[in-house]
């Protein structure tokens, strides 16, 4: 019975990382992607832990250990990425409607060249 | 270690503010990774703590902003639940926008306010907007975080302060100050 639940609980974990993978192919520009990458594959690695938890209980608090990792560790590596991304000038999708960073961006190049 | 000690820092002015803290989380790592609690491993794992929780404390101002309270553990759990409602509100919100026939998305950087002092507030909260409904934090200017919003409802930076950190603020700022 376990390990029915577990099964269904590692199946929704890894359809959410089939979606982040879609969401990835599906998305208009980098940032939109990354955004899709981050979000649902920390769902789904966060479900196949739980699921696993249950296969094996006696690994409970390692896999609740490993989980708070990846919740530290993943968002991390979005902002590195986009960050990076915005600062070499990789362009915004169309349908951008606005770009507080690049305003700041500019006004400081501004006030640096006035200076 | 007492709750009377923590919540008179002036108590134990030998020992560094936020020792307490990480040297509890450092031994709980260590017991749970060796799935024992057996005398020689306990033993080790103290002084491991001790030592590690040590040089850390000292040398870094980071920690000293996390005591130990009851209060403290109280708004962490119910910043997790919080957080993990809103982790799965963000998921199904983005299966919606992947599954679309038509990506209709508005994507855009917006401003919003940190009203967190301490460093550590502002990563768990830094995180935790990464993980929740389209939103990702691009760049951190003084007291301004830029984030990039999937769906840009509003771009003035108090409505959407309110909108993307309201539900973690007032938790974590318990928590860490």
């Amino acid at each position: 019975m376990a390990e029915t639940i577990g099964s269904i609980i590692i199946l929704a974990g890894a359809f959410f990382l089939f979606s982040a993978g879609v969401g990835l192919l599906r998305m208009p520009d980098t940032y939109t992607r990354i955004q899709a990458g981050t979000k649902a594959s920390t769902l789904g690695n966060i479900l196949v832990f739980l699921g696993l938890g249950f296969f094996h209980p006696d690994w409970a608090l390692k896999l609740l250990v490993v989980a708070y990792f990846v919740l530290l560790t993943n968002p991390l590596s979005s902002h590195a990425l986009s960050r990076a991304a915005h600062a070499v000038g990789i362009p915004m999708a169309p349908s951008t409607v606005v770009d507080a960073l690049a305003e700041r961006n500019a006004a400081r190049a501004e006030k640096n060249g006035s200076s | 270690m007492s709750p009377v000690e923590e919540e008179n820092p002036r108590a134990n002015a030998a020992l560094p503010r936020g020792l307490a803290g990480l040297w509890l989380l450092l031994l709980v790592l260590w017991i749970v990774f060796n799935a024992s609690a057996a005398p020689a491993i306990l033993l080790v794992g103290l002084l491991v703590a001790s030592a590690i929780a040590w040089i850390f404390a000292t040398r870094s101002a980071v920690w000293s902003d996390v005591l130990l309270t009851p209060r403290v553990l109280f708004h962490f759990l119910v910043y997790t639940g919080v957080f993990v409602v809103e982790m799965v509100k963000a998921n199904l919100n983005m299966l919606r926008y992947v599954y679309a026939p038509r990506i209709d998305i508005h994507p855009g950087i917006v401003k919003i306010n940190l009203r967190l002092r301490s460093p550590i507030g502002r990563l768990a909260l830094a995180n935790s907007i990464a993980l929740t409904p389209g939103s990702l934090v691009m760049d951190i200017d003084g007291d301004t975080l830029f984030i990039h919003w999937l769906d840009v409802r509003t771009t003035d930076p108090e409505e959407a302060t309110e909108m993307i950190a309201g539900a973690f603020d007032k938790h974590l700022g318990k928590v860490f100050g």
